[in-house]
């Protein structure tokens, strides 16, 4: 990576708290994430994918500062983040923006289309007029191709892929260096999913966003990010540009997951060797000894039973955390 | 060729709302062989659902078979007269399962007594021999120490264990049709991976006839034997699986499998499909894809009936032609 990141996460550790504690009571509370790092470069998608409860979305919210970390450091455009507070911590708000999974429960039902995109101006004040509002809402609303009288429509009017344009018009209002989303494109159907990957592509194209594309589905995935970071249980089990973690993938788990995801050619499909490793994903309030994914992998030895593998560098770009495999 | 299990023949579907009728299923016909497997395949409201819940005989006031027969193995399976009879059909012969085992599974009994009363009551087992056959369900479906597990709660199991549990209840009566009903798609990749895997054992084993509903290609290309495509209320397309996603004859299909993006292929841009599924509260008489489809023209505003074309079947006049060029 040569130009400097947008955004450099380093040793992020999350923690949730169960139980708050009381006189009789012990503080309880369970590690959500630890040991994450990674860096995104300015107009780059990294493309952080994972099971449920691997914690990926947990990573989302920490970057945008919605949930405090408990260790490591966020740095966004070459400034510590991890402690903002107050006015500081308000004017980075608008540099990143989300977009959500449900374009159904993420717009107020009750707001005008042209009103829940003018809101993230208003509030920051970016509008000095309601004729400024109006007209930055037609530009967005065209940026996004939703028709002209959009504006005066509520939500309710869209369907599923309209509305995550809507979505998408908010997030772009601040002009944000950096959009974390989150499950943009699963709750759409097949046909509309390419409508907003393709629209999302044109926009990093023209505006040069970095995004932060959280998501399980490993085929779009691909398609849309430049490198990709694989999650288990709370950690990055492995990050490389996405040719090599779809081609050359080196953590049993990454591979694991490639050999499950059905694949949309009945030939190919009959002649895949699957891999689908035994058991389900650990539960993180009680997590294995050593590394986390060894109660389900195939290769694990004695040294995985005890010692919990690092992020190594394998090769080049390509990052793995596994004791038996090299690049 | 053998006895269709089931055949639906023009099937019409409608819910009375506030805003009007929706006309949910706008005369669908299909046919299930024994012991293959069919995946219905379509978007939200494409009426993949509505067609299982009519072969169940599921559909509840709003909505209402408006017309069209189904039967099941000869025998007429809706309408009022032959609710009795079905009775003995439903549950024992077509048995179902849903995409959510948390909501189908009665939180507050054990388990092994809900395998157990499926038993009791469709094949006349007494508590003893039923709770015996309840822990051979659960050990035929994968579930490790069958004995213990029976005593638990559903909340006591994982996602995939839940729906392990659903397919045991579903395979208990040893049915001859079970329909799925987007089985996997609460589920994560590696234990959809398995649960696809058991479906397909269960088959071989069993001789089972599978409905497979899901909007999911990739499940559709590992599982199913013939692959029905549907749009907005209606069949538009039928075929083998190997034809269907070789040389979808469909415009339809065929963007449905261009727009779906694969593990290895590094095209540049998605096929789109513009625009969504027309409402079903006033459907177009004619082709419903019309205003998504780049061939379409004024011809197709006739009414489109299911022809056949190669191996299946095509509701397209324009069938075969290649409705999307390179990616733009």
């Amino acid at each position: 990576m040569t130009a400097a990141p947008v955004l450099s996460v380093s040793g992020l550790a999350i923690d949730y708290e169960l139980s708050s504690g009381g006189l009789f009571r012990k503080r309880r509370s369970v590690s959500a994430v630890s040991a994450v790092s990674f860096e995104l470069a300015p107009g780059e998608t990294l493309g952080l994918v994972g099971e449920s409860g691997s914690g990926k979305t947990t990573v989302g919210r920490a970057v945008l500062r919605r949930i405090p970390a408990a260790k490591g450091r966020i740095v966004f455009d070459g400034e510590d983040i991890t402690n903002l507070q107050g006015e500081a911590l308000r004017r980075l708000r608008a540099r990143m923006q989300i977009v959500l999974q449900d374009p159904y429960t993420s717009l107020n039902p009750r707001m005008k289309v042209s009103s829940i995109v003018a809101e993230p101006l208003i509030v920051h004040g970016l509008a000095a007029s309601a004729e400024e509002a109006r007209t930055a809402v037609a530009e967005l609303l065209e940026r996004v191709g939703l028709p002209g009288d959009a504006a005066d429509r509520y939500p309710h009017s869209f369907s599923g892929g309209q509305r995550q344009r809507i979505g998408i018009a908010r997030a772009l209002a601040l002009k944000p260096a950096l959009i974390v989303a989150d499950e943009p494109v699963s709750a759409l159907d097949v046909s509309v999913r390419a409508q907003v990957v393709n629209l999302m592509q044109d926009l990093q194209r023209d505006l040069g966003i970095s995004y932060l594309f959280i998501a399980h589905d490993l085929a779009i995935v691909r398609h849309i990010s430049h490198r990709v970071a694989i999650m288990y249980a709370g950690r990055i089990v492995e990050i490389a540009p996405r040719q090599a973690i779809y081609e050359r993938p080196i953590h049993p788990y990454t591979e694991a997951l490639l050999s499950a995801v059905p694949v949309a050619n009945p030939k190919l499909q009959r002649a895949r060797r699957r891999i689908v490793p035994p058991g389900e994903s650990v539960d993180i309030a009680n997590p294995p000894k050593g590394c986390r994914f060894h109660p389900r992998c195939p290769l694990a030895s004695n040294r995985c039973r005890k010692e919990e593998p690092q992020l190594l560098r394998k090769s080049g770009d390509h990052f793995a955390a596994c004791w038996n495999r090299d690049a | 060729m053998t006895m269709p299990l089931l055949e639906i023949d023009n099937l019409h579907v409608c819910f009375d709302t506030r805003a009007g009728t929706v006309q949910a299923l706008r005369g669908v016909s299909l046919s299930v062989a024994p012991g293959e497997t069919l995946g219905i395949v379509g978007e939200s409201g494409s009426g993949k659902s509505v067609t299982a819940q009519a072969v169940m005989g599921l559909i509840d006031v709003p909505g209402r078979i408006s017309g069209g027969e189904i039967l099941w193995q000869g025998q007429p399976l809706a309408g009022v007269d032959v609710t009795r009879a079905a009775r003995g059909i439903w549950g024992r012969e077509i048995t179902m399962i849903f995409q959510n085992p948390m909501t189908s599974l009665n939180p507050l009994m054990t388990i092994g007594a809900q395998i157990a009363e499926v038993v009791e009551l469709h094949m006349g087992f007494d508590r003893r021999a039923a709770r015996q056959r309840a822990a051979e369900l659960l050990s035929a479906v994968g579930i490790a120490g069958a004995e213990r597990r029976l005593g638990q709660y559903p909340h006591e199991f994982s996602g995939g264990m839940r729906q392990r549990v659903m397919i045991a209840m579903g395979i208990a009566c040893e049915p001859k049709l079970l329909i799925a009903d987007e089985p996997t798609t609460a589920l994560d990749v590696t234990i959809q991976a398995q649960i696809l895997e058991l479906l397909a054992e269960l088959q071989e084993k069993m001789g089972l006839a599978i409905v497979l509903i899901t909007h999911d290609l990739g499940i559709v290309a590992g599982l199913c034997h013939r692959v029905a495509v549907m749009y907005a209320g209606q069949i538009v397309e039928t075929g083998p699986v190997d034809a269907i996603f070789e040389n979808p004859s469909h415009p339809y299909t065929q963007g449905l499998i261009r727009s779906t993006p694969g593990l290895d292929a590094d095209e540049e841009r998605l096929t789109a499909i513009d625009g969504a599924p027309p409402g079903l509260l006033r459907p177009p008489s004619g082709c419903a894809f019309l205003p998504r489809c780049p061939i379409g023209d004024e011809g197709c505003r006739a009414p489109q009936r299911l022809r056949a074309v190669g191996s299946g079947t095509v509701a397209c006049r324009k069938a075969g032609e290649q409705a999307w060029r390179e990616a733009v």
